[in-house]
């Protein structure tokens, strides 16, 4: 017959259907077997940046700084960071004979999806640069050495130093800090009869609206309509928090509404625009005056510059955070760290004391302008030669930075989706905090 | 099917020199397998396998912690299916793509039908050149597009406001505006597809006979009359072919609101996809985008399912 002839090759055909399927029930079957592993993890949420956490130190033993270092050192980098970190590469490897860095330049867009993998692969470098807003995510994963006591807190910037406390433990050193500060246009404001910076929440409404009253300028000031980052320094600058010392969330606090109330008003009254075109750049409107104030960090003091052009720096100044309760402006930049996979940790360490040193710092800030996150660095003249690049120092005393939580990127999406319906004027200010309070709530900390 | 036919013809040949077959046949199925192993392999391995696994993340709450083991992920049963139904998030997404499908598919393909018959028929000049310029768009990078198309749709300098301030309408901030973000996501999906669907209807078109057309202008019919009872008959097959695989494609929108506009303003042009994948790569909640990937795989077979059955079954 010939079904007898034909059934050898579907007889293998079948034998092999099953067997892939048992293999992947096993696989369902691990996972299955093990759900018993991880339902103790639940830990206190981490409120380790919240606002009256102090700089604590690593609990983690000291290392001995060894007399003479050697081996090969893995380090990645983001962004400018990576492309220009090779510098102080060089410089440690001819200080140290025998040692070997070799710099791996990520794409920021990318960064966490790397590190992810990296874990996941267990091919980890030996040190990464992170933003201190993926702290918390990235200690949740478990694939970080904590940070030895040999690392002195009071050094740095103290809300930069929080970035790195995730449920009471230190993961990593500031590298570089950033914070935001107003950008105006002082030949605007003169125009509109206002000759010095606003020190209140009062007088930067006042000079906002006189800027587009009198100044001759299309709007007053440019906010963003769904960025926390921008949302949150009234926030702190209202005495409220994000989170209290016990880690619950104050979104809705009687400041939060207050400072909602604030941040609002200039959408209402038509001074900020509340619709901005996808890819819109600020620097080219503030060069030509259509939007004369807005918030922004360090990196736009050299943008300005070139768009500006010569003879356009006598037309704009940089001025702290305006007071209500406090001058508190946001905080951010990134941070180092040493990976728990690292053969070489001492060296790791090392590497990264190396460039956490005042003196590297102020090197590096000539390199690539990042502001140093190391306090002593900021006596040096390149740093106090500049009155605008003084200013960010000076801001950077008052400073918070976001909860280092686990949940922080997906509390951000959420509170970035509730600001846009607050700017847009689909929702009060205090049924933006309620929502906000109500989605912090429902995120929790991610742990 | 074609296997077992493959195999009876074999033994119809091997029968008659019985004592030398089994062994052949065995070194037949070898060299078969071996050819086919390069594509068997990468199948398994980036395909089958990860479809499997993620069958099974979706029953689990895979997150950041079982990055580095995870076996060690927990089982949480339907969990993550049960608080997709109570999301709200994910039904804005939902019908965010519906609604981009609904007008989406039928303009693609009623457009594609129309140019794709003007060139088949009509236009005999620059026909390559038409043919060229509709199939760009397919062919070149999204993130290029998204680009030129951003500076078009720009309220302020866009060509598009500009024309409409030439005939005294003041155009709205397209992409920035919710009522009027889908609509312009829409358009720029349609232009972007146009040109495969008149490929494939140019080709389907070019396969019917010439005589039918004569037969048909000798019973008096004219341009229309040809369409309607030659042209749209003949290339039944085609128009169901391109309904099901357009259809699938635009349920899985994701570039055109990820570069164009990221899921906003107010995540009117947040895509299933695009919901999904920041829940399994910003958030990085596996488990969940696991279970949002498998309910969105299941929307899809059950519509391609419908439109086979219907646009069949009325041939």
């Amino acid at each position: 017959m010939e079904s007898n002839t034909i059934t050898p090759l579907t007889a293998r055909r079948t034998r092999a259907g099953p067997r892939r399927l048992l293999v992947a029930l096993a696989c369902v079957g691990l996972i299955a077997a093990s759900c018993g592993t991880n339902s103790g993890k639940a830990a206190p949420s981490g409120a380790a940046a919240g606002a009256s956490a102090v700089a604590a130190a690593s609990l983690a033993p000291a290392i001995s700084p060894a007399a003479s270092l050697s081996g090969t050192l893995t380090v990645w980098a983001m962004g400018n960071e990576g492309v220009k970190l090779k510098v102080l590469a060089d410089a440690f490897m001819a200080a140290h004979p025998g040692v070997t860095v070799n710099v791996t330049p990520v794409d920021w867009g990318q960064a966490v999806a790397k590190l992810q993998t990296a874990i996941a692969g267990k091919q980890t470098p030996d040190v990464s640069q992170m933003g201190t807003d993926m702290m918390g995510q990235f200690a949740a994963t478990g694939a970080l050495e904590a940070v030895p006591a040999n690392f002195d807190p009071t050094a740095y910037f103290q809300s930069a130093w929080n970035t790195n406390i995730v449920n009471g433990t230190v993961y990593g050193v500031p590298w570089y800090v950033e914070t935001r500060l107003l950008y105006y246009r002082t030949d605007i404001a003169a125009k509109a009869g206002i000759t010095k910076p606003p020190a209140t929440w009062d007088e930067l409404t006042a000079m906002a609206k006189a800027m587009q009253a009198t100044g001759g300028a299309k709007w007053g000031i440019s906010l963003g309509t769904k960025n926390w980052q921008e949302y949150l320094p009234f926030l702190w600058s209202n005495g409220g928090a994000v989170v209290d010392d016990q880690g619950k969330y104050q979104l809705n606090s009687p400041a939060a509404v207050e400072a909602l109330t604030y941040y609002a008003s200039f959408f209402k009254d038509k001074l900020s625009p509340t619709s901005v075109p996808e890819g819109f750049d600020i620097t080219p409107a503030f060069v030509a005056g259509t939007h004369p104030m807005f918030f922004s960090g360090p990196w736009h003091l050299s943008l300005i510059k070139e768009a500006g052009g010569p003879g356009f720096e006598t037309k704009w100044t940089t001025a702290p955070m305006p007071t209500k309760v406090s001058s508190t402006s946001f905080l951010g930049g990134a941070d180092l760290v040493v990976f728990k996979n690292s053969p070489n940790k001492d060296l790791a360490w090392a590497f990264v004391q190396y460039l956490t040193d005042p003196k590297t710092q102020v090197a590096w800030f000539a390199d690539v302008t990042d502001l140093p996150a190391v306090q002593a660095a900021w006596s040096d003249p390149s740093l106090t030669g500049d009155p605008n690049v003084a200013m960010f120092g000076t801001q950077l005393k008052s400073t918070m930075a976001q909860p280092a939580t686990a949940s922080w990127s997906e509390l951000g999406t959420a509170l970035n989706s509730t600001l846009e319906k607050l700017t847009t004027g689909a929702l009060t200010p205090q049924a933006a905090a309620d929502e906000m309070q109500a989605e912090a709530e429902k995120i929790g900390a991610g742990d | 099917m074609t296997v077992p036919a493959l195999a009876q013809r074999r033994t119809a040949e091997a029968a008659p020199a019985a004592s030398a077959g089994s062994g052949w046949r065995w070194r037949e199925d070898l060299i078969g397998w071996a050819f086919a192993a390069p594509f068997m392999i990468l199948f398994f391995l980036f395909l089958a396998f990860p479809i499997g696994a993620s069958l099974a993340l979706s029953f689990t709450s895979f997150g950041l912690r079982d990055l580095q083991n995870p076996v060690g992920a927990t089982f949480v049963g339907l969990q993550n299916y049960l608080d997709l139904l109570g999301d709200p998030k994910f039904w804005k997404s939902l019908l965010n793509t519906v609604y981009f499908v609904v007008i989406g598919v039928p303009m693609t393909l009623a457009l594609g039908l129309l140019i794709a018959n003007a060139l088949n028929r009509g236009v005999q000049r620059f026909k390559t050149t038409f043919r060229v310029g509709y199939y760009l768009p397919v062919i070149t990078s999204i993130v290029a597009i998204a680009v030129v198309w951003r500076f078009l749709l720009n309220p302020d300098v866009g060509l598009v406001n500009m024309l409409l301030k030439a005939v005294g309408i003041d155009g709205p901030a397209w992409l920035a505006n919710p009522a009027t973000s889908m609509p312009s996501i829409i358009a720029m999906g349609v232009w972007r597809n146009l040109g495969f669907a008149m490929i494939v209807f140019l080709a389907g078109m070019q396969a019917i006979p010439a005589v039918l057309y004569e037969a048909a202008s000798i019973d008096g019919a004219g341009r229309w009359q040809a369409f309607r009872f030659v042209t749209l008959p003949m290339l039944r097959p085609t128009i169901l072919f391109m309904t099901v695989i357009t259809t699938i494609g635009y349920l899985q929108l994701f570039e055109e609101p990820f570069v164009m506009t990221g899921g906003g303003p107010l995540d009117s042009t947040l895509s299933v996809t695009m919901y999904m994948y920041q829940q399994g790569f910003t958030f990085f909640h596996q488990g969940y985008a696991s279970a949002i990937a498998y309910v969105l795989f299941l929307i899809v077979a059950f519509v391609a399912f419908l439109q086979f059955k219907f646009l069949r079954s009325d041939t």
